[in-house]
């Protein structure tokens, strides 16, 4: 089992037609994910990796009944895509793009949570879980890095993800479900909102958060595991300790602003409740291995 | 990108809202002058994106001409790299308040923030008393309905007659956080003035502060960098090319693919006790721009550079291809430590070694080697001047 996606998930991709859509959708295929459609305005009939487009989701929904959307779509035109595809009735839907405006961030997470439906992104490599199925961009072809397991992985980054996996590997894990909610300052779908799924997916022993500053997601996951509705072991890699105040440490939503998003806050957050966190890299092995009480 | 005082009222007054009257100046002649005809006492505000304004001497009340002009002079002397500033009539204060608009990134919505005690950073109010700052969410879509203004109106103790005041300001400021595809719209202080003499109090902006969403700008007007916005000439030339960096001040230049990455590489950096020169990513839609960030990092004069690399689109072999013209092209007189992974990465270590380096595997060993380089032998230490 996994959580999101698998082997039976009909996805439909976005922009299919596109460089990088094209090239992502025959990675998803060649892992095992079922595309059953893509989209791209105009250009319906073509095909790509055999996969037949359509003008419209609508259309591609009603010939194909599928269930997810993975959009490559740049991020000026993300919301349109979002709202083409919740009105199409798809609850599952992942966007990579880089640089959705804020004001429309806040528009697709709210139509989201109205349709009862999931977003996941934007600004993220989006969702896999290894040996089985993904919807985004993962070099699962390195098997030191995404080794199918049993811990649950929740990131805000890219490369570290890279990195962090690799450390999971090296300590003797691999990966169950890897979500990348990504970094922006209003993401579709929050850490804290994906726990339910981990908790109850009998494919996953632990989770892994690799957070960072700015923002109140971390904290969110310590009051959710404060509240019960987590009760598995929680390790916590923070990027962005030494920080200074007031810069922007890359992504948009790495920043400390209003006297929230401290390392500081969400370490002790993490502390708290219970969760082990790991200073560097390395250690998320060992804390895995501590956590789940294996001797190393 | 976060505007300066001055550009935030203008944007305030655009949409009616008060703000004290007040004169742009480049240089002290011109601040006093502007000083004498808005008649003393009257305020000296440095434009600096820097918070705490006050409590770094950078504001002043002046009671006269020769006053005026030398704190002018002092403050375009200083280390704070003014470069502007505004010269305003002083309001008569009765109260003062705090008032913004952000996000509410959990909720979806938009938020009003405010509070009956302004003048005070929010970062502080929300640590000393959170339970003063008052709050309303907006629908985004809806916007600001006029009883969601009401209610924050009479929290914050006003009358009806100040209500009445109240609820416009609120309305314009929310204009400009729409229309201005703003992160925060913040008047602070919001000075409500006192009534005297039959004329009745006004509420005017004693400050504002205004961020608009850098991935808004393909839509708003002026979005060209200015060199005022930046730490340094480095900092700026690389906002030019679109290459995310930091400008810092240590020994050891980064340059890496990846936002979280290239954070973690700093906190490793400092942990091992080192120095940050420049924090710099040539991930993303840049991985092909390896040359002109080494260009960037050798500006600084680095005792190393710091290469560390991940990547699934950006490509470790093209990443690679570029570090190796980088350093036929430019030379670079500094060690160059590099672990760079990924997609491609056999074919890039083959790459890096051909031009010379030793390719590491581990982001903590890279980083443990540069910190030790950049405690070497001086004659490492050169660099390359461009």
């Amino acid at each position: 089992m996994s959580i999101f996606i698998d082997r039976s998930t009909r996805v439909l991709v976005q922009g299919i037609t596109g460089g990088e859509g094209a090239f992502w959708t025959k990675h998803m295929m060649d892992l095992g994910t079922k595309v059953v459609a893509g989209v791209t305005p105009g250009k319906e009939g073509q095909r790509v990796e055999g996969v037949p487009v359509y003008h419209t989701v609508r259309r591609a929904v009603q010939e194909h009944k599928a269930d997810a959307a993975m959009l490559f779509v740049p991020p000026r035109f993300t919301k349109d895509a979002v709202f083409e595809a919740l009105d199409a009735g798809i609850t599952k839907i992942v966007t990579i793009a880089d640089g959705i405006p804020l004001h429309e961030a806040v528009q697709i997470r709210k139509a989201a949570k109205s349709c009862n439906a999931r977003v996941v992104g934007g600004n993220t490599s989006g969702v896999i879980s290894p040996g089985l199925a993904m919807m985004g961009m993962f070099p699962f072809w390195i098997e030191r890095v995404y080794k199918p397991g049993r811990i649950g992985v929740m990131t805000r980054s890219g490369s570290l993800t890279n990195e962090v996996t690799a450390m999971i590997v090296r300590g003797g894990f691999g990966v169950s479900s890897l979500m990348g909610v990504g970094g922006d300052p209003v993401p579709g779908t929050r850490f804290a909102e994906f726990l339910p799924d981990y908790q109850a997916d009998p494919d996953t022993d632990a989770v892994v958060i690799i957070g960072e500053l700015g923002g109140t997601m971390e904290e969110e996951v310590a009051e959710a595991m404060e509240a019960g509705v987590f009760k598995k072991p929680l390790v916590a890699f923070m990027g962005g300790r030494t920080a200074p105040e007031g810069k922007r440490m890359g992504h948009a939503g790495a920043i400390v602003s209003g006297g929230k998003g401290s390392v500081a806050d969400k370490i002790a957050a993490f502390e708290r409740v219970g969760a082990l966190v790991a200073d560097r890299p390395r250690m998320v092995g060992e804390l895995l291995k501590q956590a789940l009480g294996i001797q190393s | 990108m976060k505007l300066f005082e001055y550009q935030a009222k203008e944007a305030f007054a655009a949409e009616g809202i008060a703000i004290p009257k007040g004169v742009l100046c480049t240089d002290a002649e011109a601040a006093a002058r502007a000083a004498d005809e808005l008649g003393y006492p009257c305020v000296v505000k440095s434009q600096v994106l820097r918070g705490g304004r006050g409590k770094a001497g950078l504001i002043r009340l002046v009671k006269g001409h020769d006053e005026a002009k030398a704190y002018a002079a002092s403050l375009f002397a200083g280390p704070f790299d003014v470069r502007s500033l505004l010269v305003e009539e002083a309001v008569d204060i009765g109260r003062e308040i705090y008032l913004a608009i952000t996000v509410d990134p959990e909720a979806a919505t938009a938020l009003v923030l405010a509070c009956a005690e302004g003048g005070v950073e929010i970062e502080e109010l929300a640590r000393t008393a959170p339970e003063k700052i008052l709050r309303e969410r907006v629908d985004i879509d809806t916007g600001l309905l006029p009883y969601q203004a009401r209610n924050l109106a009479y929290a914050l103790g006003f009358d009806a007659e100040g209500a009445k005041l109240f609820v416009p300001v609120l309305e314009a400021l929310w204009r400009v956080f729409r229309s201005k595809d703003a992160e925060l719209a913040e008047i602070n202080p919001l000075f409500v003035t006192k009534a005297r003499e039959g004329k009745p109090s006004r509420l005017i902006a004693g400050d504002g502060k205004l961020s608009i969403d850098d991935n808004a700008q393909f839509r708003q007007a002026s979005s060209e960098p200015e060199r005022s916005r930046f730490d340094s000439d480095v900092a700026f030339e690389a906002a030019k090319d679109g290459i995310p960096y930091l400008q810092f001040d240590g020994d050891i230049s980064l340059m890496c693919a990846g936002a979280g990455l290239t954070t973690v590489v700093y906190d490793l950096v400092n942990y091992e006790g080192g120095t940050v020169a420049n924090y710099l990513e040539f991930g993303g839609p840049n991985y092909k721009k390896a040359v002109r960030a080494m260009e960037l990092c050798l500006k600084n004069d680095p005792k190393v550079i710091l290469i560390v690399t991940f990547g699934t689109i950006a490509r470790a072999d093209i990443m690679a291809d570029g570090i190796a013209e980088a350093i036929a092209k430019l030379k670079p007189r500094c060690p160059i430590v590099a672990c760079i992974r990924g997609t491609g990465e056999e074919a890039a270590v083959a790459t890096l070694k051909a031009a010379g380096l030793e390719p590491l595997f581990d982001t903590e060993e890279a980083v443990r080697r540069a910190v030790e380089l950049s405690r070497g032998p001086a004659s490492n230490a050169s660099g390359a001047k461009l």
